[in-house]
């Protein structure tokens, strides 16, 4: 078992002997796919890199030949405002705050729900999960003004209008996201042998402990994937935070960069540096939450 | 350590007309080593899943000591249970498998490591505590199994199966073990199995389940010498019983029988008769085991054959003879020296105390 070779290596080998290409070829082909298809992200770091006023002169290219063009005057500016609001700093913290508890509730909540369709002893578990299934091809702009309408009926019944608040957005993405987190989180907890939680129930856990020391340090990978889907889709959103924080002064960077494009001149140091600075946090959750992506986790379970 | 016992316990799966487990009894006494044996999908799982708490009860009652468990919760009712896939956690080490139901009762630190180290010591697993199941191989998985039942000393251990993941070798030697355990624990243990063999080896007493119900309990020995029908006769032993319909045949106030076809002559004790003759029958099944059948003319009382070699299974010491006699086909075990080859026709014979006769349409023996 621990003499396997890494599942890349032995596809790769086996890649390159089926196309009849040497295996170097393979990895300089590769590569220079990879290239192309980072040449975009190069592009805005150079440009964010280089001060405003060559943006017009002369194509980003330009700094292989004078790389003393490289400055982050550009950053030094957008963060000297530190966290003013309408500021770089100020929507990426308003990004945070939208982004990291829809993760949270997302994960938490598909997991206990997924695990309640597999696991649980009521009827019917089949014929939700059907209909949590149908949920997901629901297109989300579908629902924009419905729901708003149902944020001000909240308000006129209630006095809790979450429209234009971030808890309003935080909602409306939580349930936008539980269809796909629970149909992943099911399918993968499906895997996890019956036995294992019987073997808990027998040795004293109740439903509780069983799920979180049994089935949920098996389900990270599954729990990390969701998490990453879930942050970077939330990230990026744009539309929904338009609709629902009409009128709210802190914005999240999507609004914050799409405000900076439409004015006749745009500012197209401040829309590349800032996408900079978005891109960072992204790769930043992608790289911590990776080491939990571990190949056959359930292992030595049974048999 | 305490005694099971099972009252008429009955499972009916909803949406299924038939019986899973048909008003079973049995009484395990404390200490006892107890084996239930049956082909699959006999109901031998079942009732140990109901005795652990895993299936509910249609009806009927499990005792463990003198507790009624029914309406129990799995935790409760003081068992362990030993999986057919052993379900370790993989992603805890041995000792936190071992030491998991011992940390839910919130039992002390310093106890639950004396208690895992000793269960270590006892499966020889002590240098692998810290390993992740998947490092160890499948008969250390199975050790830690029966380590984390162990710990937890409950009244009475159960084991679905626990060795039909091991091959072939490591069954044999994990066998002697378990057994061995069991003689140092004391414990109580119902063991399920399909492996007649597994059952004869090591249980005080075999239960015999086949279609839910109960055919036979009773010590391995008085399983092979007196099977209480024809299915616990051909279940029991390897290979089976050979089973050969035959005529009773009344002559000069005598019991002859007759076989419809092939070569069998029989000559029948009193006892014997007077057992055909209770019962009342027109027909019988007549059962005597491949190792009891001689290479051997004889005179006298028993069965007396002719039958044509068609297939020889060389076993080292013996070989298993397939034969046939008109259209009937039995097996013989002979010693592997005897000079045969396929098509030789042979005399072969049985003593009258190895003759079984069974009623033809009950199936029950004869007594």
């Amino acid at each position: 078992m621990s003499k396997e070779t890494p599942v890349g290596e032995r596809k790769g080998a086996k890649l390159a002997k089926r196309l009849h290409v040497p295996k170097f070829a393979l990895n300089v082909i590769l590569g220079l796919v990879a290239v192309f298809w980072l040449v975009p992200t190069i592009s805005l770091l150079v440009i964010s890199l280089r001060p405003e006023s060559l943006f017009g002169q002369s194509g980003w290219w330009k700094v292989f030949t004078a790389p003393s063009q490289l400055t982050f005057h550009n950053y030094a500016t957008i963060f000297s405002q530190g966290f003013a609001t309408g500021g770089v700093l100020d929507s990426l913290v308003t990004s945070l705050e939208i982004t990291i508890p829809v993760t949270i509730l997302v994960a938490l909540i598909s997991s206990l729900a997924a695990y309640s369709l597999v696991f649980g002893f009521w009827r019917g578990r089949d014929m939700i999960f059907l209909v949590i299934v149908g949920l997901m091809v629901v297109p989300l702009q579908v629902a924009l003004i419905p729901v708003v309408q149902f944020y001000r009926e909240l308000g006129n019944l209630f006095g809790l209008n979450p429209y234009g608040t971030i808890p309003g957005v935080i909602i409306f993405h939580v349930a936008f996201g539980l269809p796909f987190g629970i149909f992943l989180m099911r399918n993968f907890l499906s895997g996890i042998p019956k036995d294992l939680l019987e073997a808990g129930r027998i040795e004293g856990a109740g439903e509780w402990k069983i799920f979180y020391r049994i089935v949920l340090p098996l389900a990270l990978p599954a729990i990390a994937s969701l998490a990453i889907f879930q942050f970077i889709w939330v990230w990026n959103d744009l539309l929904v935070a338009l609709v629902f924080l009409g009128g709210n002064v802190h914005t999240p960077l999507t609004i914050f960069l799409y405000d900076q494009t439409r004015s006749l001149a745009a500012n197209y140091w401040i829309v590349s540096t800032g996408a900079v600075v978005s891109i960072f946090v992204p790769l930043v959750v992608f790289f911590s939450f990776q080491r939990y992506f571990v190949r056959g986790v359930l292992a030595g379970a049974v048999k | 350590m305490s005694s099971v016992s099972l009252k008429e316990l009955t499972k009916q799966y909803a949406g299924n007309g038939a019986l899973s487990l048909d008003s079973v009894s049995l009484d395990v006494a404390h200490g006892e080593f107890i084996c239930l044996v049956g082909p699959s999908g006999c109901g031998k799982t079942t009732a140990l899943r109901m005795i652990a708490g895993l299936e509910s009860v249609t009806s009927g009652e499990i005792e463990i000591g003198d507790r009624v468990v029914n309406d129990l919760a799995p935790r409760d009712r003081d068992i362990a249970l030993v999986f057919q896939s052993y379900a370790l956690y993989p992603h805890m080490t041995v000792f936190d498998n071992m030491s998991f139901g011992l940390k839910l009762r919130k039992v002390p630190k310093d106890e639950i490591k004396v208690a895992v180290t000793d269960a270590a010591r006892i499966l020889d697993l002590e240098q692998y505590l810290d390993r992740k199941p998947a490092q160890l191989s499948g008969g250390q998985r199975q050790r830690v199994a029966l380590g984390r039942a162990i710990v937890r000393n409950p009244a009475a251990f159960l084991m679905d199966e626990p060795l039909s993941n091991l091959d072939a070798k490591l069954r044999v030697q994990t066998r002697a073990e378990i057994a061995r355990l069991h003689h140092r624990l004391g414990a109580t243990m119902i063991y399920v199995t399909h492996d007649q063999v597994e059952a004869m080896t090591m249980a005080d007493r075999i239960a015999v389940i086949n279609l839910g119900k109960l055919e036979q309990v009773g010590s391995p020995r008085e399983l092979y010498d007196r099977p209480a029908n024809q299915f616990v006769a051909g279940f029991i032993g390897s290979p089976s019983m050979n089973f050969v319909p035959m005529h009773v045949d009344s002559v000069d106030g005598g019991i002859r029988l007759v076989s419809g076809e092939g070569d069998l002559d029989i000559t029948l004790d009193d006892n014997e008769m007077d057992m055909i003759r209770r019962a009342g029958v027109s027909d019988v099944v007549l059962g005597v085991r491949p190792e009891h059948i001689d290479h051997r003319e004889r005179t006298g009382l028993g069965l007396q054959l002719r039958a044509s070699v068609d297939v020889i299974e060389f076993l080292g010491n013996d070989e298993h003879v397939h034969l046939s006699s008109g259209s009937h086909e039995l097996v013989a075990i002979v010693d592997a020296r005897t000079p045969l080859t396929i098509g030789d026709s042979l005399t072969l014979s049985a003593s009258s105390d190895a003759i079984h006769l069974f009623h033809p349409e009950s199936g029950e023996a004869l007594k």
